[in-house]
């Protein structure tokens, strides 16, 4: 036992010494599993740093009212009745200053994109002083919340990376009004980072919308428990209005991403099929090329078995080279990589890439997986062939 | 003996190795086609896009609506040829899941700016004739079985009807083609009278104006005249080409593509280079043969040209095939993914291009170690063996 261990150590060994003779075909190999590895973990990268920016924005805690049949947000129109009634509904949570709702309003506007220069969507957010503390995750990184009543706003984080011009102490101008930017909030990340947050009152009056607004949020009395207030919906014809937990609406709101995701892994994984190909057949040259070399060693007394071993552990000493090579070009070119898109309300979600240690740990087995069977089969082939047929035909 | 044969000889003295080597150039050139179709789908609205034709947006954003009035006032503008005024309305059919792009229009002045849809004069008038009727694409029909006469019940997720509820019924008078395959038909059309007549908000407001001016030349000076038009008023406007609109609307879905596509591609050229280092080795292990055939007499050219078309043959063969099977992928896409990227499409451009990186590819691998082969000395080419 102890003979064999030491018979593959010395043929892994000498495999390994020999790979600068084999230069070209050893790269190829690298590049190979490089390329699968990079590719997926650009994927992940991307999907889970969408994932993160949409999962902390619901809870399950608030509740959000809209029109019915309108998808999202900006779609939405509630009257100020019915913010009322809602108000008066059982189920509400209730503070000192009385039940805990918010009605909200927003609108689009235009910021220019630091990366490209060119403009696209921000959603100007019109909420109270409840609405802002039902965001509990939500604090103020610097400067102050705006004064009600008057035109300042405060913006959000991801805004701040991805737009230009928005600095505290500078003035923006949508339209005819004039904005100062008093503040800059966190959400931990999430897709309210995305959004500028000013009085609702002002928002009405600036964009003639009258006393309506597009969502209600509530916090529920009791976390997850729409019962109380969905009994009030049906009871009151006025109230054609449809409720979600937070967390609900998010999520469906993420599924348009999460299909480039999908999207993203079918190509990788139909792209990593052709590298896996093109590593096979570097692997089966490689060791057709040494043929001999291989029977010379079995005819010396070397087992089948440790010529086999040595074959593949070089393939996947190599593989696993390409797999470090291209975890390194994911993690220098994608973890960070702020970035956004337009999401499901036609306004920008601001998310970056992220590049997880446990990322890094399934790019890692994917490179021995490829490493594996690359050298798997023609290590096989070649432990197997007759001695004298490959000194025959090595060459 | 014929080269053919040789070369056939030649190709699959290994057939793993050939399968291999062309199984990884098939998938190269699957993906290629696919996502280069798909990024062309997502820049068609820019292509197809009228060099005349304008847009006047509210200048908050394309989202915030304008006064009626400024119609008139843009139609008067010098270097104006024909002017519309469109409404977005948010529409659905049975379920808010079936989006549908409907817009609300001025019937006869819409035709006249986008010329690209076709429409028979009979079915033309018609329309002009019912005011709830509605002009459906070809496309859009064929989803769901709609037919000419049909009442389609369509739903707004941002209008309420007058007589309560979401839902409008419009009644189809025409059924429109586009002037290429390109051309997304998956829309509706309908009277604005009737639309403001039967909703309970909004005012005499319209989404946006689309424009044609008399020359393209004239398109900077019309929008100028527009936007000064406008400027500190309470709706100011931000006029400009369709075809920089599109653009910028594309961009807002981003980096993302950008990312997407750029990852994809150098995986493709990634493998190629693997792959083509394989091929060049496999010819290169065959030089002591190619000394042989020397020795035989066979002509330095004549060697050349049967190394050259074994690496072009095999480049093709993976490559045509991978590009077949990308057009039956972006075929059979094409019915998943209408709804977003309507023109959806692996055109005679794609094809060119990946036809291109074929002939590359075989030609690299090939060139190289054929000249190689070439160089080598007889006496030292069966030294080494």
């Amino acid at each position: 036992m102890g003979s064999l261990i030491a018979q593959i150590v010395s043929v892994t060994l000498m495999n390994l010494g020999s790979l600068r003779r084999r230069l070209w075909m050893s790269l190829a190999m690298v590049l190979a599993s490089a390329v699968v590895v990079a590719i997926l973990l650009a994927f992940l990268a991307m999907a889970k740093g969408f994932e993160e920016t949409m999962r902390g924005a619901g809870s399950s805690q608030i509740a959000i009212l809209m029109r019915e049949g309108s998808s999202t947000e900006l779609n939405s129109v509630i009257l100020q009745d019915q913010v009322n009634l809602i108000g008066a509904s059982a189920g509400v949570a209730r503070g000192t200053d009385g039940p805990l709702i918010s009605p909200e309003l927003y609108v689009i506007v235009d910021g220019i994109k630091k990366s490209s220069g060119t403009e696209a969507n921000i959603p100007l957010r019109g909420l109270n002083t409840a609405g802002m503390d039902m965001r509990t995750n939500m604090r103020l990184v610097e400067g102050r919340l705006f004064t009600p009543g008057t035109n300042e706003l405060v913006v959000g984080a991801g805004v701040l990376r991805e737009f230009d011009g928005f600095e505290i102490g500078r003035a923006v101008r949508f339209g005819k009004n004039l904005w100062t930017v008093v503040g800059v909030f966190a959400t931990e990340g999430n897709i309210f980072e995305s959004e500028l947050w000013a009085d609702i009152n002002i928002i009405q009056s600036h964009y003639n919308r009258g006393n309506s607004y597009q969502s209600i949020r509530v916090k529920l009395e009791n976390d997850g428990d729409l019962g109380p207030l969905q009994k009030t919906l049906e009871r009151e014809p006025r109230l054609n209005l449809e409720i979600q937990t937070e967390r609900d609406y998010f999520a469906s709101q993420g599924k348009q991403l999460q299909y480039i995701a999908i999207f993203g892994w079918i190509v990788s994984a139909i792209m990593a099929l052709g590298a896996l190909a093109g590593a096979l057949n570097t692997m089966y040259t490689s060791v057709a090329d040494r043929a001999r070399e291989i029977a010379t060693l079995r005819a010396l007394g070397f087992s089948s078995f440790s010529a086999f071993c040595g074959t593949v552990a070089e393939a996947m000493v190599l593989a696993v080279a390409g797999g470090l090579l291209g975890s390194l070009a994911a993690f220098v070119f994608f973890d960070g990589l702020n970035t956004s898109t337009l999401g499901g309300s036609f306004t920008q979600v601001v998310f970056s890439f992220e590049m997880s240690p446990e990322l890094f740990l399934q790019g890692a087995i994917l490179a021995l997986v490829i490493g594996f069977i690359s050298g798997f089969f023609p290590a096989w082939r070649a432990a197997r062939m007759p001695v004298i047929v490959a000194f025959r035909h090595g060459a | 003996m014929n080269d053919l044969y040789l070369i056939y000889k030649n190709m699959t003295r290994k057939p793993l190795r050939l399968f291999l080597t062309c199984f990884a150039i098939f998938i190269a050139f699957l993906i290629f086609g696919a996502v280069t179709s798909l990024k062309s789908a997502l820049n068609s609205g820019v292509e197809l896009s009228a060099d005349n034709r304008l847009v006047v947006f509210n200048r908050i954003n394309f989202t915030k609506s304008l006064p009626i009035a400024y119609y008139q006032k843009v139609a008067a503008v010098t270097g104006v040829k024909d002017v519309t005024h469109l409404n977005w309305f948010g529409g659905y059919y049975q379920e808010p899941a079936k989006q549908i792009v409907s817009m609300a229009v001025e019937p006869e002045s819409y035709l006249r700016v986008y010329g690209e849809v076709i429409i028979p004069e009979t079915q033309k008038q018609a329309w002009f004739n019912n005011r709830q009727g509605a002009l459906v694409g070809e496309k859009l029909a064929e989803m769901y079985g709609w037919k000419i006469g049909d009442r389609i019940p369509v739903s707004s997720n941002i209008f309420t009807h007058k007589d309560g509820g979401y839902t409008w019924e419009f009644i189809v008078s025409g059924i429109f083609k586009g002037n290429t395959e390109q051309y997304d038909t998956r829309h509706m059309l309908f009277h604005y009278q009737y639309f403001m007549e039967t909703q309970t908000f909004g005012g005499d407001w319209i989404g946006w104006m689309a424009l044609t001016t008399d020359d393209p030349s004239l398109n900077e000076k019309v929008a100028k005249v527009i936007d000064d038009t406008f400027a500190n008023s309470q709706n100011e406007t931000d006029t400009s080409t369709e075809e920089a609109f599109n653009k910028a609307f594309i961009e807002q879905i981003g980096n993302i593509g950008l990312i997407i596509f750029s990852v994809v591609f150098t995986a493709f050229f990634t493998i190629l280079v693997v792959v083509g280092n394989t091929m060049a080795l496999s010819i290169r292990e065959r030089t002591g043969e190619i000394a042989v055939l020397k020795t035989l007499g066979f002509s330095s050219t004549r060697i050349f040209r049967m190394v050259l078309s074994e690496s072009m043959l095999i480049a093709l063969i993976g490559g045509l095939s991978g590009l077949a099977a990308a057009w039956f992928l972006v075929e059979v896409g094409k019915t998943f993914l209408a709804q977003f990227l309507p023109s959806l499409i692996l055109d005679g451009n794609v094809a060119l291009q990946a036809l291109v990186f074929m002939l590359l590819l075989g030609l690299v691998t090939g060139l190289l170690p054929a000249f190689n082969a070439l160089r080598v000395n007889i006496a030292t080419a069966f030294n080494r063996q």
